[in-house]
């Protein structure tokens, strides 16, 4: 519903220099039409920003709950120092994006760094896409490297089944990775996030791992169920982060639109005077020149 | 092994099925609540080649 708003308001920031109209035909008429459809436009990303600050609250609050749960699966990589295999090249990264646009740069900074990571090595990384964003993008330059794409997410907040749904697809493409990462925009503050990865390794490097004799009473099945469930954790966790951080990127990008508009109405409220002021003056000076003429 | 994954599941069909009971087994009161964290919308289409595969078994 919101996107489709996203030609209008690029269509208008392009055609700043308002001084074009004044020094060519500006009427009087054209320029009302033009102020008439900034302050509707203005009102749009008004409440398209009151929209994203509710739905930012409620992802925020969701957040600080799901931290714990990606924390932990965070910590057993890093407790049990697992590295990439060395004999399998094959590497996947999951793209955390959302079908939806006008929210700054949250999607373009996600697909850049998947982009110098294809750049080094477009062979073997293979791409999972969620998110018409980052699909939309790759699929121009990188078509051939995704193997799954997903959609429908950012309308609604994701939910764990979402995430196990993306787990199981993953696990079950049949696309034998040593290792991959998990590519999201970690939330920081209201106005900042920054891209971060996360780690996902297979069951081989996690049962090659040097360190994991650190935990107790592990056997092949104990680890693969726990890396399965890890997975569905770590992308729960990012979707997550992915969500809120999209949602106050596009809280800042409207208050940012709404304040161009009010800009550009202040601007064109002033060469509507203008002009309706010569417009005056000119008849005046017809009627006077009229006049003496007689 | 376990017997779900004899029958052909992995850990995370396992515990959304198990979630999914737990869920139906609560009171009504939350119920409601617990039956949002139920749904999913998210769709997943298989590509190969750069193209999307039509049949999507997920």
């Amino acid at each position: 519903m919101l996107g489709r708003f996203g030609p209008v308001v690029t269509f208008v920031a392009h055609n700043g220099p308002i001084q074009q109209h004044q020094r060519g035909m500006a009427t009087l008429k054209s320029i009302s039409i033009r102020l008439k459809s900034v302050k509707n436009i203005q009102k749009i990303t008004q409440s398209m920003k009151m929209v994203s600050a509710a739905k930012y609250a409620r992802a925020e609050r969701d957040l600080k709950q799901v931290k714990p749960i990606g924390n932990g699966a965070k910590q057993f990589y890093e407790k049990a120092e697992i590295d990439a295999p060395t004999d399998v090249p094959q590497k996947l990264v999951i793209a955390i994006t959302s079908d939806r646009g006008l929210c700054g740069a949250v999607h373009t900074s996600v697909v850049r760094h998947i982009r110098t990571e294809l750049g080094k090595d477009d062979v073997n990384v293979k791409v999972v896409c969620v998110g018409d964003k980052s699909r939309a993008i790759l699929s121009r330059t990188f078509g051939k490297n995704i193997i799954l794409a997903c959609n429908e997410v950012g309308r609604l907040p994701p939910t764990f089944t979402d995430a196990s749904k993306l787990a199981d697809a993953v696990l079950k493409s049949e696309y034998k990775f040593g290792a991959g990462e998990i590519v999201y925009n970690k939330f920081k503050s209201v106005v900042s996030y920054q891209t971060s990865t996360l780690p996902v390794y297979s069951l081989q490097s996690v049962a090659a791992a040097p360190k994991l004799s650190i935990y107790d009473s592990l056997d092949d099945e104990v680890i693969q169920s726990y890396l399965e469930f890890s997975l569905a954790s770590l992308l729960f966790y990012s979707l997550k982060e992915g969500a809120c951080s999209e949602q106050s990127s596009r809280m800042t990008a409207m208050d940012n639109a709404s304040k161009n508009a009010t800009e550009m109405i202040d601007k064109l409220t002033l060469a509507f005077n203008r002009t309706r002021q010569a417009v005056i003056t000119r008849e005046l000076i017809e009627i006077i020149s009229g006049a003496s003429a007689l | 092994m376990s017997a779900w994954r004899q029958a052909g599941l992995n850990y995370i069909n396992y515990s959304s099925i198990a979630a999914r009971l737990l869920r139906q087994a609560l009171k009504a009161d939350l119920r409601t609540e617990a039956a949002k964290r139920n749904d999913s919308h998210i769709r997943i289409t298989k590509w190969e080649a750069g193209k999307p595969i039509k049949s999507s078994e997920f």
